[in-house]
């Protein structure tokens, strides 16, 4: 008799309008969002589930970076760009005015789309977080460091010279030392901005891996514009057109059944 | 069809390579049916010169099942299509599996055209004949529905296979009766019951198809399903 394990091929849905609080990680709530006088988001809500991989696909401009640095407040950092509309993490608006946002984005890390490691040694670049929270006690990083280097599925390729410095590692490796250190500080939720938009296809297929494996302890939130990568890594997708979320569905759906003609023209390459 | 845009592909090259397999598992489609009609008119006309020409144009058929399947094999490896390019080439993949089928079933019918018999079994043929038709008529309107991409004839025709298994089991219980006046007709009669046989699986191998025609154009895949809550889902 063969045993067929369904998680394997991951065949289960969630019902994600009516995703029970507990199981719901973030909520976006009619979030519009304006550049000046170009608006860029237009009335975005979903629900964005614990501990899974949620990909935000669609052509170049269509809003879904910009909907992502959302999730964090990075779009604070811009000059005329306005909010409205609520994001909850634990059923709190995180664009409320008492919120913390270095604490908000102690729980929310990001990685970007070029590997950005600091002229440190990769020890020190795991670190770094934890050093910001005043953690000094010498043991206690070097099991973070080992930890997350693990968790980044590169600790074997660097184990022997932590102490060199980060800008010697490839590409593919900057990467993980680079989600190495966002884990470092055990976030809720991984922000991934085209995580491997500048790596070449084995080292993409590292990280792919790295993305499945990291969503047994974080929520993970990937941009992506390889629809195939969308297909592979992720367990919900989110197809946006035009600032405008047009259809988000588990990925099985959106690969073979999508709903949306859009969506369709957009994932069989006939947008445009 | 018409609405899937099947060229509004960015690549125009995809959009041939789609065009390309889907004309040529029509091509084969019509082969098969030309196949079936000869195979048909050798039983009725126990003409075994045509009943051989069947048999041996069943490579053909196989030949053709082989080159469209290694095309798809091909448009997945390159394009990865998604949802209704994916779709199509599954449905093609599949249907071309059945056309194979119903060729082999050509083959046995024409087989049977070349047994000699004697003449109180001419009558037998006749029965095979009228259901032959019927499954003619059939093959044909489901390649209709799959050169359409049509999947409410896909449907209506789905339940037509029902009256062609009815058929065979009147023809079962003729040939049983048969039997069982003369038992030195045995042989013959098994000839015949195997060549009605194939028939009645033409219409199902035509039922199959037509799933993979609902599959493609409505994403659902309506196998081991009752008619009812096929309509239902549909």
């Amino acid at each position: 008799m063969i045993s067929i394990d369904s998680s394997v091929m991951n065949t289960e849905t969630l019902d994600l309008a009516n995703l029970p609080a507990e199981e719901t990680a973030l909520e976006i709530r009619n979030l519009d969002l304006r550049y000046g006088d170009k608006q860029a988001l237009f009335d975005v809500s979903m629900k964005i589930p614990k501990k899974k991989v949620t990909a935000f696909i669609g052509p170049s401009g269509c809003g879904k970076s910009t909907l992502l640095r959302c999730i964090n407040r990075m779009n604070d950092l811009v000059d005329n760009c306005y909010i409205d509309g609520e994001i909850l993490l634990h059923g709190q608006n995180i664009y409320d005015k008492k919120v913390d946002v270095a604490a908000l984005r102690r729980n929310v890390g990001m990685v970007f789309q070029r590997p950005n490691p600091f002229p440190k040694s990769i020890y020190e670049n795991v670190v770094y977080g934890l050093r910001l929270q005043g953690v000094n006690n010498r043991r206690e990083l070097d099991e973070a460091c080992e930890r997350s280097l693990r968790g980044a599925a590169i600790w074997d390729e660097v184990k022997d010279r932590l102490h060199d410095n980060a800008f010697g590692l490839s590409g593919g490796q900057q990467q993980r030392l680079v989600i190495a250190r966002a884990i470092a500080i055990e976030p809720e939720v991984l922000l991934l901005d085209e995580p491997t938009s500048a790596l070449d296809p084995i080292s993409t297929l590292t990280i792919e891996e790295l993305i499945s494996e990291l969503k047994s302890k974080y929520t993970v939130v990937i941009v992506t514009h390889n629809m195939q990568q969308a297909a592979r890594v992720s367990d919900q997708t989110a197809f946006m057109y035009m600032g405008e979320l047009i259809e988000y569905s588990d990925t099985n759906t959106i690969f073979t059944t999508p709903k949306q003609s859009k969506t369709e023209d957009y994932i069989t390459g006939r947008y445009g | 069809m018409e609405n899937k845009n099947l060229n509004k592909h960015i690549s125009g090259q995809f959009s041939a390579e789609l065009e390309d397999i889907r004309n040529r598992v029509l091509a084969m489609g019509g082969m098969v049916e030309r196949q079936l009609e000869q195979a048909l008119d050798a039983l009725g006309s126990l003409d075994a010169e045509l009943a051989q020409k069947v048999i041996e144009g069943d490579h053909k058929v196989n030949g053709m099942e082989v080159m469209i399947d290694e095309e798809c094999t091909r448009i997945i490896a390159k394009r990865q299509p998604a949802a209704s390019d994916l779709r199509l080439v599954i449905a093609i993949s599949k249907s071309i599996a059945d056309l194979e089928r119903i060729g082999d079933a050509c083959v046995r019918i024409a087989k049977a055209a070349q047994e000699k018999r004697s003449n109180n079994q001419q009558p037998l043929l006749v029965s095979i004949e009228s259901m032959g038709r019927h499954a003619t008529r059939m093959l044909n309107s489901t390649l209709d529905a799959l050169a359409r991409m049509d999947a409410d004839s896909a449907l209506e025709l789905h339940k037509e296979d029902a009256k062609l298994d009815k058929e065979y089991e009147g023809i079962i219980r003729q040939l049983m009766t048969f039997m069982m006046e003369d038992p030195r007709s045995i042989p013959g009669v098994l000839d015949v019951l195997w060549a009605a046989r194939a028939v009645e699986r033409v219409g199902d191998r035509c039922k199959n198809i037509c799933e993979y025609v609902i599959y493609y154009v409505k994403g659902k895949d309506v196998r081991h399903v009752s008619y009812e809550e096929m309509e239902k889902e549909l």
